[in-house]
């Protein structure tokens, strides 16, 4: 075997330049699945956590009527804990729950913001603003002020809301929204703080302000829309759901419901399916950079021609020179394959620190949609080795079908042939 | 003692529907130590019986019992191994592999065989090399040979396994008559030396006149067989 490798790698430099062709053709095959590969996980990755962030926790407890009514924020089927007992009972009971870390409550509902031109309409989040610090990326997307604090009659914005009502960090905003009970209500805060993040939803229609003065003018006192569950892993909610849901069915006399964060998302069901798309466009890719190393062992066999009969004349058996074909078309997807993955690493490694924002493309998509507009390409050892495994398998078993014409020739017909 | 034999081979190829014998029932015995030339007209089959000789081909009927076993009964496996291990082939082309040494072309063969340790490959290559005339030469690439070295490389990589049998295929064509000669002493040298029987297939008058034993194969079968004395070649 020792001599077929080095015959194969000496074969290697008999033509440079088409040894090099090919390498390179494999090479950017492999480059590009890295940075594809890179881009989707990326996505995937940003799109998991704004959904958990912003939308779900791991798990999401909500009254099972307002499942229906959530798009319009309604505040009639809110949380206010377990049969008439205080909210503080049930997120304490829920903190009791084996692996859930932290209870983040949400106060959600619809408010405008009447600027000279127009009725601006808007989502207030009443939060706990330290809870929202620890489980959010909010601090980091906070670029001007401060998080709101309790029981301050202050509100933080996105940058883009920010200029659409014509309000400013430090300026004052009056607010409009119905009650629980549906009267209209006008309150002023103050703008304490400005974030600005690829997020579409934070940018443009939420503002944050205490959850106690959420609760106050929206006359909810000890009500939430929402409780979130943090987990300290996603891949957990399997395993916690059920006995959230046990606990939920127990005291909450079956009002309450408990979804986990794939079921309260249609883009995660579609980043599922596009992970498994994109594995085959991988490999559909490396496949037509294969194209040239197919066209080069075709060219090689040709080319030698009466060296295959000369080696099966001096009893080289077939899968051996099956072996020295395949080794050689080995040697190049492995040189290829290294430097496609060394080289999308990088790539997806520099833009993975800068991004690329493709807002323009997203810019008529409805804010309710958690797509952020950053992309930060994921870059992992995982990926780049799994990239170049594929790159020399492929590039191997691609090998293999003119490699076969080789073992067919007969010795005799082979030294004639030439 | 007989190493060959061959018993009524015919051999027929097939063009689309015509039947064309190549041989037509050939029968020869060759002993160990024999230096023969195979000659005769392009056509009457001396490559084939070469081919056949060297189990490269089957014959279409007929037998041929190579060191004691029938040819006809074995796979393709096995005779890719009696080729492996009996029979040294030279070719009118040299085909030596460009991209290794004379050494490493050399120990191509001798590695196949699997019988020596490092250290023994490299001493057979290099006395191997050194007989024919190329101490020396050994790390040279065939671009950097001439015809005549090229065709010693190539006779060295035959001789090397020490085969049973070393059959040569117009070893001369391609070489002018000086170089032929110089070639055809490396050969005659090592049957003498190594008592490696040599079948030649040729249409060079001067291979003739180094052979001791003569076939003349006129359509596709042997015309004529004659020997003579052994003739004293000098270095």
């Amino acid at each position: 075997m020792g001599y077929i490798i080095k015959i194969a790698f000496k074969n290697l430099f008999r033509s440079k330049l088409r040894s090099f062709v090919s390498i390179i053709a494999i090479a950017f095959g492999v480059m590009i699945v890295v940075f594809a590969r890179g881009i989707v996980v990326g996505m995937v990755d940003s799109v998991f956590a704004d959904h958990i962030q912003y939308n779900s926790g791991h798990i999401k407890i909500i009254d099972q009527e307002y499942q229906l009514k959530e798009r319009l924020l309604s505040l009639n089927y809110p949380v206010d804990g377990f049969n008439g007992e205080d909210l503080d009972v049930m997120i304490e009971a829920l903190e009791g729950v084996n692996n859930v870390e932290l209870v983040i409550p949400r106060l959600k509902f619809a408010a405008l913001v009447s600027t000279e031109e127009e009725l601006v309409t808007m989502s207030g989040w009443g939060v706990n603003p330290d809870k929202e610090l620890i489980f959010t990326n909010i601090g980091d997307i906070l670029l001007e002020g401060r998080m709101v604090q309790p029981g301050r009659q202050e509100v933080v914005m996105g940058t883009a809301l920010l200029e659409k009502i014509n309000a400013k960090v430090g300026g004052k905003v009056t607010i409009l929204f119905n009650t629980a009970y549906g009267s209209l209500k006008g309150v002023t805060f103050e703008v304490v703080g400005r974030l600005d993040t690829g997020l579409k939803l934070l940018n443009e229609m939420v503002f944050y302000l205490p959850l106690d003065q959420a609760q106050r003018f929206l006359e909810m006192d000890e009500e939430v829309t929402e409780l979130l569950l943090v987990l300290p892993d996603r891949k957990m909610v399997s395993q916690v759901l059920p006995e959230v849901k046990e606990l939920l069915a127990l005291e909450g006399g079956g009002r309450y419901l408990a979804l986990g964060y794939r079921e309260t998302s249609d883009l995660i069901p579609l980043m599922d399916l596009s992970e498994v798309i994109f594995n085959f466009i991988y490999i559909f890719l490396v496949l037509l950079s294969c194209i040239v190393v197919i066209n080069t062992m075709i060219m090689i066999i040709r080319e030698r021609t009466r060296e295959i009969g000369m080696m099966a004349a001096l009893g080289l058996e077939k899968k051996e020179i099956l072996q020295l074909f395949l080794i050689e078309g080995g040697f190049m997807g492995l040189i290829g394959s290294l430097l496609g993955a060394l080289g999308g690493y990088l790539i997806t490694a520099y833009l993975g620190r800068v991004g690329f924002d493709y807002g323009q493309a997203l810019s008529g998509m409805d804010t309710g949609i958690l797509l952020n507009t950053m992309i930060y390409p994921a870059v992992s050892l995982e990926n780049t080795i799994f990239a170049f495994v594929l790159g020399t398998i492929i590039v191997v078993l691609a090998c293999v079908f003119p490699a076969r014409r080789a073992i067919k020739l007969e010795p005799t017909e082979a030294m004639r042939e030439a | 003692m007989a190493l060959l034999e061959l018993k009524g081979v015919r051999k027929i190829y097939r063009q689309g529907q015509i039947e064309v014998p190549a041989l037509r029932g050939v029968d020869l015995q060759v002993d160990e130590g024999e230096f023969t030339t195979v000659f005769g007209p392009s056509g009457s089959g001396k490559t084939t019986m070469l081919n056949m000789i060297g189990c490269l081909d089957k014959p279409s009927s007929g037998t041929i019992i190579f060191n004691g076993k029938e040819l006809n009964e074995l796979s393709k496996k096995d005779l890719a191994m009696i080729r492996r291990f009996n029979i040294g082939f030279i070719f009118q082309s040299y085909n030596l592999i460009p991209v290794l040494t004379a050494y490493e072309n050399v120990e191509f063969a001798i590695r196949l065989i699997n019988k020596y340790d490092n250290k023994e490959i490299r001493e057979r290559v290099l006395k191997i090399l050194a007989a024919v005339g190329l101490e020396g030469m050994e790390n040279r690439r065939p671009h950097e040979l001439s015809g005549g070295q090229k065709q010693r490389v190539a006779i060295a990589r035959a001789l090397v396994k020490e085969p049973k049998l070393v059959l040569a295929d117009e070893p001369t064509a391609n070489l002018d008559s000086k170089t032929s000669e110089e070639v055809l002493k490396v050969m005659v040298k090592m049957n003498k030396e190594l008592g490696t029987t040599f079948i030649f297939s040729t249409h060079d008058p001067l291979v003739m006149d180094y052979a001791r034993r003569m076939l003349e194969i006129r359509d596709g079968l042997i015309a004529e067989d004659r020997r003579r004395e052994e003739i004293n070649v000098s270095d």
